[in-house]
């Protein structure tokens, strides 16, 4: 009897629950518009400068569109904007566009069917045309023809050197292939035993998206960026790859790498070349004033194998972008479509993102429009980002790029790295690891 | 008791059954149901996968180790956590006065941000931080974070200098309720100080230590944040636990059906040790007579 009653009253608690969360279903074609005014919600991304820019944008847009609403909110971070954006979609609370999205998760979102083409948007092919990204837009098409990404910002990125140190050591200028930078480290040991090439703790850790930044950044320039993936076929370069491998395991060897955690290894130039972003430059400007361009520190592209043309090297593209979301209601999308041409049929929206931010916006024109002339001139650091836009490669846009990248840390990079394999098996486990993934 | 007794007490306790069906009883039912399939909830379509998830979680590499992680926390963490509380439980006992705000301040840890005293932990350790330079004067130099009893042990530290002032809050009301008179009666016996801790004391402070204990073991299957933070699970899955395995699957991989099934077998493995831990602790009690 008493059980009775018991599961008589879990099932009611039950049901009624159940009753409360069917009430959250609402219309939402009803919700977004109301009184003739169509209101979106924008995530942006989890930082001051880029949320201040998108609620100076949508401000501006709705007072020439009173109709649509934009409702600027940042990016949840439980405990990355990843899992925050999933949450969302998974408990029906996704807003109906965002902008921080790489080209990894954006396939994992689409395949899923979360994502809404943006090649079905209404005028999309005038967004591209206005924006003068029909180029850059060919690289971002998904493995099922369609585009579900709009790239905002497209950093090509770029080794640091500490030129102080280098001249020291008697190099004028960074080095260009992998064996004058051996050279480089050679000369380093000999004069500063405690200094270190490359310091960084992320080379000794799998987490997948470390590995933009040291192994895609020295394999697209090793193998001329050839694509890793290519659907579920493994399409790696085994030489390129290896030459990787080998060159980092020589700088293993010659003591050259440091995995610890450190502070500031290269401003303080405990190592005295790492990856370096655009948004360091601003970083420093406020933090490191004494770092100065070709006087501190140096920028260049990456370091080839012997042989290799030393011009047009191919690097990685830190490329994010903004999307739509397929739960979207059709009023939303209309209106997000409206939004995005607005934003991008003018090329000040653009100049402005790029003082706020600093990040080179992906278009075609970058370095030939007026508009952005007199930035550049203003701002040299980033005029080798701009110039280096044509040679970078963008993330694959694999839904399985967090296991293939985890495995080229976990399988090769690191165990290199670390001195724990050599190249020809570290790159043979990775691939056997990948091809199984991709299965 | 009336009829009337009987539902006015449902009535009281409905709040957390209520609390208790939506926090815990419909998740578990919707982890078990997600663990069969491979849905990654957001996808529309999803197919039921069968004991698939179960078996492969088994034999994974991640699965493992977050299995022999969590007793290697354990062994650190819970003796390192006990003694500190201890510790603190008998200082604040010994000082004359202010005792509640003394606890105060050592229970202020427990409240602070996770993610704020990992981040603090990773400066102090950093290869270049004044600590290791210092060290490295005397010919130390310990890879903190990069090796993995080191890692462990770092992380171990930290979850026990969060939880020392909570439980030492629970241990000092166990010292509270040792009578005065069990001392004085000691004090007439001749005992030494070390008898009188042993003999009387950790007897009678046992009640409060078991749930210490328990809940000091319990801390163990649930660490995140910390290991999040500062290894990322690594240095070679050294510190790769539970959570930081399921978070890996369902967030990174978007595998949410894997990472329940791994959720499952998760609780299923803290069910089975919490419980023979504390038959254990219990018997252990039993036969020094001091439950």
């Amino acid at each position: 009897m008493k059980f009775k009653k018991a599961a008589s009253l879990v099932l009611a608690a039950s049901l009624t629950v159940s009753g409360l969360a069917a009430c959250s279903n609402g219309d939402k074609s009803n919700e977004s518009t109301k009184d003739g005014v169509t209101t979106i919600e924008f995530w942006a991304a989890p930082n001051p400068t880029q949320q201040v820019y998108w609620k100076e944008i949508a401000e501006e847009f709705t007072k020439e569109n009173p109709d649509i609403k934009v409702n600027v909110s940042p990016m949840k971070e439980s405990p990355t904007s990843e899992a925050g954006i999933q949450s969302a979609i998974a408990g029906g609370s996704a807003p109906t566009m965002s902008e921080n999205i790489n080209r990894g998760f954006a396939a994992q979102l689409s395949e899923s069917k979360a994502l809404l083409p943006l090649d079905e948007l209404e005028g999309w092919d005038e967004i591209k045309k206005n924006r003068n990204m029909e180029d850059t837009m060919k690289g971002w098409e998904f493995a099922d023809g369609h585009q579900y990404v709009l790239p905002i910002y497209s950093n090509a990125m770029l080794f640091g050197w500490r030129l102080d140190v280098l001249k020291e050591l008697g190099f004028n200028e960074p080095p260009k292939t992998y064996s004058e930078m051996l050279e480089v480290a050679k000369k380093l040991k000999e004069k500063y035993p405690d200094k270190y090439v490359w310091a960084k703790p992320d080379l000794a850790d799998p987490t997948a998206w470390k590995r933009w930044f040291d192994f895609f950044m020295l394999y697209n320039a090793a193998s001329d960026g050839n694509k890793f993936v290519e659907g579920t076929e493994f399409t790696g370069d085994k030489k390129a790859g290896e030459q990787v491998l080998g060159f980092v395991e020589e700088l293993q060897k010659a003591d050259a790498l440091m995995t610890r955690q450190s502070k500031d290894p290269f401003e303080t130039g405990l190592g005295i070349f790492t990856d370096i972003g655009p948004w360091t430059i601003p970083y420093w400007a406020d933090k490191f004033p004494e770092m100065k361009l070709n006087e501190t520190y140096a920028l260049a592209l990456p370091p080839v194998p012997d042989g290799m043309d030393t011009e047009n090297v191919k690097t990685f593209a830190d490329t994010k972008g903004l999307v739509v979301y397929a739960s979207a209601t059709k009023e939303q999308q209309k209106a997000a479509a409206e939004f995005i041409k607005w934003v991008y049929s003018n090329p000040e929206n653009d100049l402005k993102w790029l003082e706020k931010t600093s990040l080179p916006p992906a278009r075609d024109d970058l370095t030939t429009n007026d508009t952005f002339k007199e930035f550049f001139e203003n701002n040299p650091e980033l005029q080798p980002y701009a110039a280096a836009v044509p040679n970078a490669i963008p993330p694959m846009d694999n839904s399985k790029y967090n296991d293939i990248q985890t495995f080229i840390g976990q399988h090769a990079f690191n165990p290199v790295v670390k001195g724990e394999k050599d190249p020809k098996t570290a790159w043979k486990d990775m691939q056997e690891a990948i091809e199984g993934a991709l299965k | 008791m009336s009829k009337n007794q009987g539902w006015l007490g449902w009535l009281f306790a409905s709040p957390y059954l209520l609390y208790a069906i939506i926090f815990f009883l419909l998740p578990l039912v919707w982890s078990l149901f997600l663990s069969v399939t491979d849905w990654n909830l957001i996808s529309p379509t999803y197919s039921f996968v069968g004991i698939d998830n179960y078996t492969a979680a088994l034999k994974s590499q991640g699965v493992q180790s977050a299995f022999f992680v969590t007793f290697k926390f354990m062994a650190v963490f819970v003796p390192l956590v006990i003694a500190f509380s201890i510790i603190v439980a008998l200082i604040v006992q010994g000082l004359p006065r202010f005792k509640g705000l003394f606890l105060i301040g050592f229970f202020l840890p427990y409240l602070a941000s996770g993610v704020v005293s990992s981040l603090i932990v990773k400066g102090i350790l950093s290869y270049n931080s004044p600590l290791n330079e210092f060290l490295r004067g005397f010919g130390i130099d310990i890879n903190w974070l990069g090796s993995p009893f080191a890692a462990l042990f770092v992380v171990a530290l930290i979850i026990a200098w969060k939880f020392t002032g909570y439980y030492a809050l629970i241990l000092t009301s166990g010292f509270e309720s040792i009578s005065k008179d069990v001392y004085e009666a000691a004090l007439i016996d001749g005992v030494t100080p070390w008898q009188r801790f042993w003999k009387i004391t950790f007897p009678l402070l046992y009640p409060a230590l078991f749930t210490v204990l328990i809940l000091s073991i319990g801390v163990t299957f649930g660490i995140f944040t910390e290991v999040y933070q500062l290894t990322g699970g690594g240095p070679n899955f050294a510190t790769n636990t539970w959570q930081m395995e399921i978070f890996t699957k369902a967030f990174s991989n978007l595998q949410a059906g894997y990472a329940s099934a791994i959720a499952i077998i998760a609780s299923i493995v803290t069910f089975i040790a919490i419980y023979i831990i504390r038959k254990l602790l219990e018997l252990w009690g039993k036969r020094n007579g001091w439950t």
